[in-house]
């Protein structure tokens, strides 16, 4: 039983890296930036969550905000920052990257304190045991999320005249082009995407820990990076798999090997076991 | 007539304002202002200029006032290396204070030392932060000496003896640890199990996991306010029940925002009795509400600590000369905010540790341990 449920945990913690880190790898698969201020977009989304919760008392309108709010500001970072240095090398982007995202870390203590932001009344806390599984409501909600969250992509990409000109674009973007699809608008689609999902996390990570900390995304920032190699750049597939596999490898390693190897140098030693077996990644990206 | 006084004293304004700018007697403070320490260090700056203001208003330091100086540090070694140098040199301190965590003041301690000026650190708990030299203070406790505080408090005042250790794995959660472990023998406790996690770690799912089938009697756990308040409420509403005891890294109103209703019952050590009747108890938690509109915490309380020695060092040493200085800290007898403050001849305070309690959302005096052989810090 224990194992089972080190092993939900694993599960529960791979779902919000996987929300986070699809963003990201679907930002390097059409535009080959590595978007680290995804981690800053992802810290906004708890803000947002909590601050309109605590001021409305509504789960649902602070979800909203935080899901819609983080894609638009995703999609204007995008415009502001990346699309005027998109043909210069790639270490620009990433250079630009790095410091939008500490820049928005100090914007964000600047803004909202150093101590962070609390629900006041917090919300989904209650244990919910199912089966003999002691999860709290959050967590519940959180597998819930993600599934839903992750599906309706998958949906989208696959069965939707955008998904298809959105694959396309990402094969082949002067082809696709040359059918008639708008690249800048795929492009805009893509980060409202990959940003919303990062809001999300953001959000249900606040609940979570009933914590949101300028902060938060230190570790999103490397480990999403991490995620997305360890799945094959620019592979969705891969990077869903790689982040539920480094939940569960890290919920076990957290137990058995934590008094060795902290949380992040469990998941730094199963990505180079992983790359060193395949240097490809999981599967293979674009 | 009007026109040549105004012009005679201009010269005169000048030397006013030149002699009030070199007048003042500067006390450097390296401190995390940004960055993932920049909670703690907004709470020891408050407490640091709270400190100040108050002797400044008392007509400072032999009448001449007190000056800050302060930089960031990012609670990181390789900003405090430069900031000290910078102190010393540059601002010319002749004694400075530490608001930061144990790595950089570990680092700057060294610096200050070779330059032969006197340094306190006001709650980095590295035992190797004192042991840089004769010039290096402390006046919160040592981890280790508050780790055994904790096994007293666990095993002879609580009488429970089935104990799981979860420690955060940085100097300040592996000292507590190392305090608690070494003692626990003595006061009858049985370790089951320890778990350690690192700084940025906030989901403790596993953990709570694996601790309930555990089934141990108290939960001894090293961490900060934002790591101990998810980890109290992963814990109770992951069904565990049994006592927290905790440390002075949880004595913030932060802690009790975090953990919400999971924090109540919930018992630290730490060097803040907020139920104190001495005045300069009282007196420093409400002022400190005055001044910031928080309330107060033991990172505020260590930061104002510190300054009143340094104060009271500089009003008996006068400003000008480091060895005298450091020899007046060497010999302070000061009733400060976090209570009796005297060093022992490493530059450890020896003080009683204070037992709080989380009771309807808010610190509460649980008791004091006074045991002075148990609380000794070591001498070399």
């Amino acid at each position: 039983m224990l194992y089972l449920e080190l092993f939900l945990q694993g599960l529960l913690q791979g779902s919000i890296y996987a929300l986070v880190a699809v963003g990201l790898t679907l930002v390097y698969g059409l535009l080959r930036i590595l978007h680290v201020a995804h981690a800053g977009l992802y810290t906004l989304g708890g803000y947002f969550g909590v601050l309109v919760y605590n001021s409305s008392g509504s789960l649902m309108l602070s979800g909203i905000v935080a899901t819609f709010g983080v894609g638009i500001l995703g999609v204007i970072i995008y415009r502001l920052c990346y699309e005027a240095i998109l043909d210069q090398p790639p270490f620009v982007p990433l250079i630009a990257s790095i410091g939008l995202f500490i820049a928005m870390e100090e914007l964000y203590r600047i803004l909202f304190g150093s101590y962070g932001v609390s629900y006041t009344n917090p919300p989904l806390q209650q244990m919910l045991p199912l089966g003999g599984l002691y999860l709290r409501e959050g967590e519940w909600v959180t597998i819930l999320v993600s599934i839903i969250l992750i599906g309706g992509l998958a949906w989208l990409s696959s069965r939707t005249r955008l998904g298809l000109a959105w694959r396309a674009t990402v094969t082949d973007p002067q082809m696709a082009e040359s059918f008639g699809i708008d690249p800048i608008r795929v492009r805009y689609f893509n980060f409202f995407i990959g940003s919303a999902l990062a809001g999300t996390a953001g959000m249900i990570v606040g609940i979570l820990n009933n914590l949101v900390e300028p902060t938060m995304g230190s570790v999103p920032s490397y480990k999403a990076l991490a995620i997305i190699v360890l799945g094959g750049l620019g592979s969705v597939r891969g990077t869903l798999v790689a982040a539920l596999a480094l939940g569960v490898v890290e919920s076990f390693g957290t137990i058995y090997l934590g008094n060795v190897l902290n949380r992040d140098a469990i998941a730094f030693v199963f990505l180079i076991l992983v790359l060193m077996v395949r240097p490809q990644g999981m599967f293979r990206g674009v | 007539m009007k026109l040549k006084i105004i012009i005679s004293s201009i010269p005169a304004l000048f030397m006013f304002f030149g002699i009030a700018w070199a007048d003042t007697v500067k006390v450097g403070f390296n401190v995390p202002l940004t960055g993932f320490a920049a909670a703690d260090g907004e709470s020891a700056l408050n407490g640091a200029k709270l400190a100040v203001n108050q002797a400044n208003a008392n007509g400072g330091i032999n009448g001449k006032q007190i000056e800050l100086v302060i930089y960031d540090d990012q609670a990181s070694p390789k900003e405090a290396v430069p900031i000290a140098n910078r102190l010393i040199e540059k601002d010319g301190v002749k004694v400075a204070v530490s608001g930061s965590y144990s790595g950089s003041t570990r680092a700057a301690a060294g610096v200050f030392q070779a330059a032969g000026i006197p340094y306190i650190s006001a709650y980095a708990i590295h035992p190797g932060i004192t042991r840089a030299g004769k010039y290096i203070f402390r006046t919160s406790f040592m981890g280790e000496v508050q780790g055994a505080a904790g096994a007293l408090l666990i095993g002879q005042t609580m009488q429970i003896k089935r104990v799981v250790v979860i420690t955060l794995k940085n100097d300040f959660g592996k000292s507590l640890a190392a305090g608690f472990k070494a003692e626990a023998a003595n006061f009858g406790i049985e370790i089951i199990n320890e778990y350690e996690y690192s700084i940025p770690d906030r989901q403790f799912g596993p953990i709570v996991a694996k601790v309930r089938a555990d089934k141990p009697d108290a939960i001894y756990a090293s961490g900060y306010f934002f790591t101990a308040g998810p980890l109290v409420n992963q814990l109770r509403s992951g069904g565990v029940t049994v006592p927290v005891i905790g440390q002075e890294g949880y004595d913030s109103e932060q802690f009790i925002k975090i953990a919400g209703a999971a924090s109540e019952g919930v018992i630290i050590t730490t060097s803040l009795d907020r139920d104190s009747n001495s005045p300069e108890t009282r007196s420093f938690i409400t002022e400190y509400e005055k001044l910031t509109g928080n309330k107060v915490d033991m990172v505020a309380a260590s930061g104002h600590t510190a300054l009143n020695v340094v104060i009271a060092a500089l009003r008996i040493a006068g400003t000008s000369n480091p060895k005298a200085i450091r020899n007046a800290i060497a010999q302070t007898q000061l009733n400060a905010a976090t209570g009796h403050i005297s060093f022992n001849t490493l530059g450890e305070v020896r003080k009683n540790v204070q037992v709080q309690i989380v009771r309807n959302g808010e610190w509460h005096y649980h008791s004091e341990i006074r045991d002075q052989i148990l609380l000794a810090p070591p001498e070399s």
